[in-house]
């Protein structure tokens, strides 16, 4: 699975690193650079070309916009559409002067007097004074220019008129908003995905406009939910893959498969063709990659089990401590000497 | 009454089955760690158990992940080592106590243990090892054996304090069976071991020692840890150290520690044994002397939620 993840206005990777630790173990992700745009369309272009074929596109206010444009002119490719915090109108009455107002700020005074002005209203109220939240968005913006910020703003003032095209749209969507968001609000989001047919919504309860990283885990679970991926929260204890649920749903196959090893007559069919006894138990591409490479770390990262996937080496040995060294990342003589304490 | 005569605890790794099967515990790599059974085996060979009674993990072998028992208690009349891939290895079955398992399962479920009932289930190196450690490689095993099996793989495992307040209740089964077995109670797994993950090969050798010492005289310390803390003290597979909880709450808070034994690394694992009596009913001084212990309690369920 390609995911592609639009950020929005000023905003770059960091709004998302929630949500991309989370998709990481499942997919590749790849976070768009719209610092150097000043058109939506041509956005929508540099987004195309970060990958080809299907991708899904999770697109955050500007980004959804973006996200839009590339349904509509690409809609073969967008396997799967996320929306979250954004518009479908185009400019409205008197929107270029507001946004006037801080161009020249940031202009005049820099961003960090940008950020000051721009930054609250775009967060749940309650969060303002919240540094754990505020301040790497504050350097996030911090990290964008007036120039990129005229350019952008300059991008959503000659948007597209994406509303029409909404009741076309044939691919599943997800429409995500924060409930507090005061800037693309709630009705403005449910007129969205009441206007994609089948289209889903999702609130994110105590949010302002800058959900994915307001309320990370709330969108990381409806994100991974629709794309149909298993949670996988991180490690509670570093270097530790705990056999959690997620692990263990998510390996559920592989380990099937290993368990199979535990039969004579399985064993035979496995060395007589491996490919095939691995598509008896459904083996994704990737499973099956990993289990015919050997590769241990993988097999454990998509939810194999030592005590399962270790039937493996007795039908073609290789030593445990082998497999703890490969996972460990070192040779075997190092591992023995440094983990082990050998020799 | 049966009796409990002792309380023991071993780690279970496959590769010490491996090294029986292969001839090598003779060798330089493996008499170290075989010699410190040899009292081990000496003391269980003078105290002549009728029972024993093993807590174990199932490693991927009877049970998969289609259904995982907290807790589960074999009452088959025979247990057959199971083929984990290898194919299987030259031991004898296992004779099962099945009258006092359903004792057993009879007095958890009264006391609110609820566990798996199995009457059909083979058993693998969570059960073997132990057998092969204290009593060698007999023609036929010279005890009848009770499985007690702990998930300690799919989370959420149990609580450490849930694994030693069941063994409470399996002494309380003990003392209340109506027949004079004598009774080993075999706690199994770790001590610190990894498997997977890019800490893979943690082992913490100072940790095992304390654990060796603690499990002896403050038992109450290590039931009261939290599973987090096992991880990260003995490792994401070491956590099954809990099992030896079990073992532990059959005895009485005073012990007398008759041997204990450590080796690292067996395989990838730090290994450790002990042996302990009741200090209260020891034998050392005779083996076969009856011994005046308490009335069976009753089984009240109401007393046992206090």
């Amino acid at each position: 699975m390609q995911i592609v993840l639009l950020p929005g206005l000023l905003c770059d990777a960091s709004m998302w690193s929630g949500q991309i630790a989370a998709l990481q173990p499942h997919a590749d992700v790849v976070v768009a650079d719209f610092s150097q745009l000043d058109q939506i369309g041509a956005m929508a272009e540099a987004a195309l070309a970060l990958r080809d074929g299907p991708i899904v596109a999770v697109g955050h206010s500007m980004g959804g916009r973006v996200a839009l444009e590339m349904v509509r002119r690409a809609p073969e490719r967008i396997a799967k559409l996320v929306l979250l915090d954004t518009g479908a109108r185009p400019r409205r009455e008197g929107e270029e002067a507001t946004r006037q107002v801080l161009v020249d700020l940031a202009d005049r005074d820099g961003m960090a007097a940008l950020a000051a002005r721009w930054l609250p209203p775009m967060v749940h109220e309650d969060r303002i004074g919240d540094a754990g939240l505020m301040e790497p968005l504050g350097a996030m913006v911090l990290r964008a220019t007036p120039e990129q910020h005229r350019r952008q703003i300059r991008a959503l003032l000659d948007r597209p008129d994406a509303l029409p095209q909404l009741g076309a749209i044939r691919c599943p969507t997800l429409v995500m908003v924060g409930r507090q968001d005061r800037w693309s609000p709630l009705a403005q989001n449910e007129e969205i995905a009441a206007a994609i047919p089948g289209a889903e919504l999702v609130v994110i309860e105590n949010s302002g406009h800058m959900a994915p990283a307001e309320q990370p885990a709330q969108v990381t679970a409806a994100l991974l939910r629709f794309l149909g991926l298993p949670e996988t929260p991180a490690d509670s204890i570093p270097a530790v893959p705990l056999f959690d649920r997620a692990r263990s749903r998510r390996g559920y196959r592989i380990n099937k498969m290993a368990m199979g090893l535990s039969r004579p007559e399985n064993r035979a069919a496995f060395l007589a063709g491996e490919e095939a006894y691995l598509d008896r138990f459904g083996l994704s591409a990737e499973e099956k990659r990993a289990v015919m490479a050997r590769d241990w770390r993988e097999m454990v990262r998509l939810g194999g089990n030592l005590f399962f996937i270790l039937k493996i080496s007795a039908v073609d040995p290789v030593r445990i401590t082998e497999i703890g060294a490969h996972q460990a990342g070192m040779d075997h003589d190092t591992f023995l000497r440094e983990r082990l304490g050998k020799r | 009454m049966a009796k409990l005569i002792g309380g023991l605890g071993t780690s279970h790794v496959p590769s010490i089955a491996a090294a029986i099967d292969k001839g090598l515990a003779g060798t330089d790599a493996w008499k170290p760690f075989f010699d410190g059974y040899v009292p081990a085996k000496e003391w269980i060979a003078r105290a002549k158990p009728d029972i024993a009674v093993v807590i174990f993990n199932d490693h991927g072998n009877s049970f998969f992940l289609d259904r995982v028992p907290t807790f589960a208690v074999g009452c088959a009349e025979e247990y057959r080592p199971v083929d984990e891939g290898w194919g299987p290895r030259p031991i004898p079955p296992f004779e099962g106590a099945a009258d006092f398992s359903w004792h057993l399962i009879d007095t958890l479920v009264d006391s609110r243990f609820d566990p798996m009932i199995c009457q059909e289930i083979e058993v693998d190196h969570g059960l073997q090892v132990p057998l092969e450690l204290f009593f060698g490689r007999p023609e036929a095993w010279p005890v009848r054996v009770v499985p007690i099996f702990v998930n300690v793989i799919q989370y959420p495992i149990p609580l450490p304090s849930r694994c030693y307040e069941m063994g409470r209740v399996l002494r309380q089964a003990i003392e209340s069976w109506p027949g004079d077995e004598r009774v080993v109670v075999i706690g199994t797994g770790g001590l610190s071991h990894q498997l997977q993950g890019s800490r893979a090969g943690f082992v913490n050798p100072e940790a095992d020692r304390a654990f060796l010492k603690d499990i002896a005289t403050d038992p109450d310390r290590l039931a009261a840890m939290s599973r987090e803390r096992y991880v990260e003290m003995f490792g994401s597979e070491g956590a099954e150290l809990m099992m030896w909880l079990v073992m532990r709450g059959a005895m009485d808070r005073d012990v007398v520690v008759r041997h204990t034994h450590y080796f690292v690394p067996a395989s990838m694992t730090g290994a450790g044994m002990i042996v302990m009596e009741n200090a209260a009913t020891a034998e050392e001084a005779d083996p076969v002397a009856p011994s005046p212990g308490p009335e069976a309690p009753a089984t009240d369920p109401e007393v046992q939620a206090a």
